[in-house]
């Protein structure tokens, strides 16, 4: 068990862990005999490991749901509805400022070199930068668009969605939480019956 | 004896000066007929009116109809497609059928010119077996090819999600194709055929099995891998549908909230996320073992410098020290009443302590400034505290303790 310490802590700090956050431990996360002697452990501290559909990333989740357990949920859920629409709005951003296909992937590279040059002659993602920026989740204060750029990552990489692989190097990788969260917006989508479709429209096909 | 005309020798030399000659056609307007790849047409402006009419004759070029303009020939473009390995006109065609036609009756003339001794046409029927059977595996290793390339690329060559899922479509429907060619084989027909001919055998049966079972195998994994593709694709198509879609309907709906997930009977999986625990640890002189590392630990402590006093001015100099000390507390203190009156003056947005120090030119240090706001805010009557939210900017220290880092301290009206 004492070789788990540091993964442990890390999924007690409430850490998700994926391939990307960290690859060893997520190898090791992902053999059935080390999740079972992990849930072991995690028993009397009333709590399990957790995956989403996709396995692509473990965190911990409660045992029994006692009230106490439910409150902390409810404060959780409300703050991850607080944030969705910055999130989602930062993700569509980020599409289409890199002129991507598909939406920020795990293990996609990010710079905000990148955001910064591609804003500064494009008013339109400009002013869409700095209204997110400036969005209480992200909680800019600054004008200038470097340092909102800055601030946003910042806040992404607090969040788990980015790692910084080098402290001193302006590149991030995104981390498979992005998974965790396109997950719970299809998830609301279903419980709430919102109309929002995701199947390409049947035109697209017959086309062919 | 055989006339000039039909002497085999005679007509193989014909045809290769003919060839050739051709050939050459190719390089020497290479530029041409290249622009006429590029584009619909090929420009005729470079064009003599005799180099026009050989290009023509030697069906490089063809003319679709009399009005119109000069075109590529279908081969010749697809043979510029196989060089340049250009996946976005590089057809895939095995045509099977047809090959296995000409096979049938390549060994029916092979065999009738070995019954009747005559070995030169016995060897040219075996040649041109030899080349059918290797077309029809360059066709199947071409295609092949043209699809792990398109597949390795991600189907880079087009740039939008819905031409990449349509030519992942369509390259599926090519594999189909090309298996469906490999299904038309069948070896005890060639079996039968080649009889006991060591040769025939040799070509048709074990080499050709060998090559087919070979590409049939390709065809599966690439068959298998476009298939993940595809998943991948649609995937990615029905994540960003989804989280646009979820976006607009935000945007629309400012007031939205979702049930309360965490107070149904069942809390689903997705939203059981668990509060986050640390695993605290103190010194401990319980163990033997461990207090010699604690004590090593303590030995290499960086140790405090003492400071000499002066004995004489001692009384004096701290009195001033004291006096200089308060009075700058008391400065500091009043510019961050000031920083909280600005935050009334700005009707209550919300405002970041560090960003008032740095516009605002004032001496004091990031962390002294910020300790001051923050012990102001504790210091307010409880009314007035509630009154100011204050937030703080903060970090996590490392992931192993929960020492947080307070990079900035925002405060507004609530």
């Amino acid at each position: 068990m004492i070789e788990h310490g540091p993964l442990l802590e890390r999924l007690l700090a409430g850490d998700f862990i994926c391939a990307v956050s960290d690859e060893s431990a997520f190898r090791r996360l992902e053999d059935d005999e080390t999740r079972e002697q992990l849930d072991i452990y995690l028993r009397p501290l009333n709590r399990r490991l957790a995956t989403n559909d996709e396995g692509s990333v473990y965190f911990l989740a409660w045992r029994n749901i006692d009230e106490f357990a439910r409150d902390q949920l409810s404060r959780q859920l409300a703050d991850t509805v607080n944030s969705l629409l910055p999130m989602l709005e930062w993700l569509q951003l980020v599409q289409e400022t890199l002129g991507r296909d598909g939406l920020a992937a795990p293990g996609d590279v990010l710079k905000p070199a990148d955001f910064s040059s591609r804003s500064e002659d494009n008013q339109g993602l400009r002013e869409r930068l700095e209204r997110l920026a400036t969005d209480p989740f992200f909680g800019s204060q600054s004008e200038q668009l470097d340092a909102q750029i800055k601030q946003v990552f910042k806040r992404l990489k607090e969040h788990g969605y980015l790692l910084q692989p080098h402290a001193d190097r302006q590149y991030f990788v995104v981390t498979a939480k992005i998974d965790y969260l396109i997950d719970l917006v299809r998830f609301i989508r279903d419980e709430e019956n919102l109309p929002i479709d995701d199947q390409a429209p049947a035109s697209q096909e017959s086309l062919l | 004896m055989m006339g000039g005309a039909s002497d085999p020798h005679a007509l193989e030399s014909r045809l290769i000066s003919t060839g050739v000659e051709r050939l050459t056609l190719l390089g020497k307007y290479a530029e041409a007929l290249m622009a006429g790849y590029a584009r619909d047409e090929v420009p005729l402006a470079g064009l003599s009116k005799t180099a026009l009419n050989r290009l023509l004759a030697a069906r490089i070029l063809w003319r679709p109809d009399e009005q119109g303009g000069v075109k590529l020939a279908p081969k010749v473009r697809e043979l510029i497609a196989e060089m340049l390995a250009d996946e976005t006109r590089r057809h895939v065609n095995a045509d099977v059928a047809e090959t296995l036609e000409l096979l049938r009756s390549l060994v029916q003339s092979y065999r009738e010119a070995r019954d009747a001794g005559e070995y030169w046409r016995q060897e040219q029927q075996l040649l041109r077996l030899r080349q059918e059977v290797d077309d029809l595996n360059g066709r199947f290793a071409d295609a092949i090819d043209s699809l792990w390339r398109r597949l390795n690329s991600d189907f880079g060559f087009v740039s939008h999600l819905g031409d990449k899922i349509r030519e992942n479509e369509r390259a599926q429907k090519q594999i189909v194709r090309l298996l469906d060619g490999l299904e038309l084989i069948d070896f005890t027909e060639l079996i039968e055929l080649v009889g006991g001919d060591g040769a025939l055998r040799k070509l048709l049966v074990s080499g050709l099995q060998h090559q087919l079972t070979q590409h049939y195998t390709s065809l599966r994994e690439v068959q298998r891998r476009m298939i993940e593709l595809l998943a991948r694709f649609r995937q990615q198509q029905s994540r960003s549908r989804l989280v646009a879609g979820m976006a607009a309907f935000l945007r629309e709906h400012p007031g939205f909230a979702p049930g309360n997930y965490a107070r149904r009977s069942e809390v689903p999986a997705l939203v059981n996320r668990a509060a986050l625990l640390s695993a605290a640890g103190a010194p401990a002189l319980d163990h033997d073992a461990d207090t010699r590392i604690l004590t090593g630990l303590l030995h290499r402590l960086p140790r405090p410098v003492p400071r000499p006093e002066p004995v004489t001015a001692a009384g004096v100099a701290a009195l001033q020290e004291n006096t200089l000390a308060a009075t700058r507390h008391q400065a500091l203190k009043e510019d961050v009443e000031r920083f909280y009156l600005s935050v009334v003056d700005g009707g209550g947005e919300p405002l970041s302590a560090l960003e008032y120090l740095q516009q605002g030119e004032f001496e004091w240090g990031e962390e002294i400034w910020l300790f001051q706001v923050i012990a102001e805010h504790q210091g307010l009557p409880r009314g007035e505290q509630r009154a100011f939210r204050l937030r703080q900017e903060e970090s996590q220290a490392s992931p192993f303790n929960h020492l947080r880092l307070i990079h900035d301290v925002i405060i507004q009206l609530s």
